[in-house]
């Protein structure tokens, strides 16, 4: 197929989209390392920052919505044009989630660096939030290079994040049962870890997203998932 | 989700009206046809789509025979219809056309009154015996093209004084007249404004409960609106022919990709 359009306008409209969802993504990558970042190194000051950036990121989705909304109006696109169109929306939106996820980490980091300090957590929680970054920057090199293997191999990566997830839950669980002046600490901990795992799933249906966009279908096979924390939750 | 395969085969599918097998159609030395196989279904509307030149209003006017008043056009392979070969020597191609009707890109009333547009194929078809029997057939016939609200109360004004979108459907009327089983529509509307354009379709879609109804066009939102399967040539080849929502979201073919999303094929 050829990649240009016979109407450049066309070309030129498309490109804009996709590049809005790049800067999106690129802000939402610094976001969950920064929140991350301010947890471990206990900067108020920097989970500010991140609280304060999330409102670029809504902006942006908003223009990706009225921008689709008039390339959809404006051109009828058909085929790999719609698919682009389509994914586009969705991705603007698991990109919105995300950032929310990190601006609630960032918020909690506000909360928690009045409290002492749980050993080990920061470390553990950054390294969560590396593994999910490295997904959505894969995720996001994926759309770009229309690369369905690339996406396929993000989508099943997130088990990997399910289990630190699970892993974290259980230390926390410790935590508490050892000393009750943990509890609120490990709560808001737990609710950060939480956060990054369903920054995962958002990563996850990027990927999805662009294996639509290249195959035309979604895949159908279960996903592989390892949290089950709900399912076999450690009684007390 | 639902799995297309290329053939375009997909889970409701009517009856087969029209099956054609390896045709092949020269203009001469000219290869303008090439191994089509398609299945024009019953009570389905089709949509032939490509960039002109690609054969698809040759292919659609074998459905009818057309082509034998072109002397050097040569047509090879088979088209059937109801599982009857329509080029074999027994076949009237006369009888064939009130069986399957055709419509054309510009609107041609013959040159008599609306009543007579109507009524001079049920009248050389000797489907009607006496005056209200006929009426009855050509008040039939402008209802089911839309537009007897329009012109009852001047049937016997000239066809050419109506406009240009009521010409189109006193066109469509004419063509149903006979009582066809297939509609063939070259481009019905592309010489409407988007209103008459609307009507024609809304017109087509009404049609479809009746008729196997095949339209060629350049209009690819007017493809993807009005049919249900749709077929894409290119130089002489069936090159993708599929259900229309697969064709428009998933095109299997390279090419198909390329034309309809206004890329250069």
């Amino acid at each position: 197929m050829n990649d240009r359009h016979i109407v450049k306008s066309y070309d030129r409209d498309l490109e804009a989209i996709q590049a809005l969802i790049m800067k999106m993504g690129g802000l939402v990558e610094a976001a969950i390392l920064e929140a991350a970042q301010s947890l471990e190194n206990r900067d108020e000051e920097l989970a500010e920052r991140v609280r304060a950036n999330d409102r670029a990121v809504d902006d942006l989705e908003q223009r990706v919505n009225e921008e689709a909304a008039r390339l959809l109006a404006l051109r009828q696109p058909s085929a790999g044009d719609l698919r682009t169109v389509l994914s586009v929306m969705k991705i603007g939106a698991n990109l919105e989630r995300i950032g929310d996820y990190a601006k609630n980490m960032a918020k909690r980091t506000g909360v928690l660096v009045q409290m002492s300090p749980i050993e080990g957590s920061a470390g553990a929680i950054r390294r969560m939030s590396m593994a999910v970054e490295a997904m959505l920057k894969d995720a996001l090199d994926a759309y770009i290079q229309r690369d369905a293997e690339l996406a396929q191999d993000v989508r099943l990566r997130d088990m990997e994040v399910d289990q630190m997830y699970n892993a974290l839950f259980r230390e926390f669980l410790t935590f508490m049962m050892e000393d009750p002046r943990n509890i609120t600490a490990c709560m808001h901990l737990h609710f950060i870890a939480k956060n990054i795992e369903r920054m995962g799933d958002h990563v996850t249906s990027i990927a999805e997203q662009v294996i639509y966009l290249v195959t035309g279908e979604l895949p159908e096979d279960e996903r592989p998932k390892a949290d089950r924390t709900a399912i076999d939750a450690p009684r007390a | 989700m639902y799995d297309t395969p290329a053939s375009g085969k997909t889970a409701v599918t009517n009856e087969v009206k029209i099956a054609a097998r390896k045709v092949n159609v020269f203009y001469g030395d000219t290869h303008a046809i090439k191994d089509v196989d398609v299945e024009i279904e019953d009570k389905t509307v089709t949509a032939f789509i490509g960039p002109s030149g690609c054969g698809k209003s040759t292919f659609l006017r074998c459905l009818n025979r057309m082509n034998d008043t072109i002397d050097i056009c040569r047509v090879e392979g088979l088209i059937a219809l109801d599982g009857e070969d329509i080029y074999a020597p027994s076949i009237d191609p006369v009888q064939l056309r009130a069986k399957v009707g055709m419509v054309f890109q510009k609107p041609n009333p013959f040159p008599k009154s609306i009543y007579e547009n109507v009524a001079y194929g049920p009248k050389i078809h000797g489907m009607a015996r006496t005056r209200a029997e006929l009426d009855e057939i050509v008040e039939r016939a402008l209802r089911r093209g839309a537009i007897w609200d329009e012109v009852k109360d001047r049937l016997q004004e000239p066809g050419t004084g109506l406009s240009g979108g009521q010409q189109q459907r006193l066109c469509i009327a004419r063509a149903v007249a006979t009582e066809p089983e297939v509609l063939l529509m070259d481009e019905p509307c592309s010489a409407l404004d988007p209103i008459a354009t609307a009507q024609v379709e809304e017109l087509i879609d009404e049609l479809r409960e009746q008729y196997s109804v095949v339209i060629v066009t350049h209009s690819m939102q007017q493809a993807a609106r009005v049919s249900q399967k749709t077929a894409f040539f290119h130089l002489g080849n069936l090159v993708e022919f599929g259900e229309t929502g697969q064709i428009f979201t998933n095109p299997h073919d390279p090419r198909t990709e390329s034309y309809i999303t206004g890329r250069i094929g």
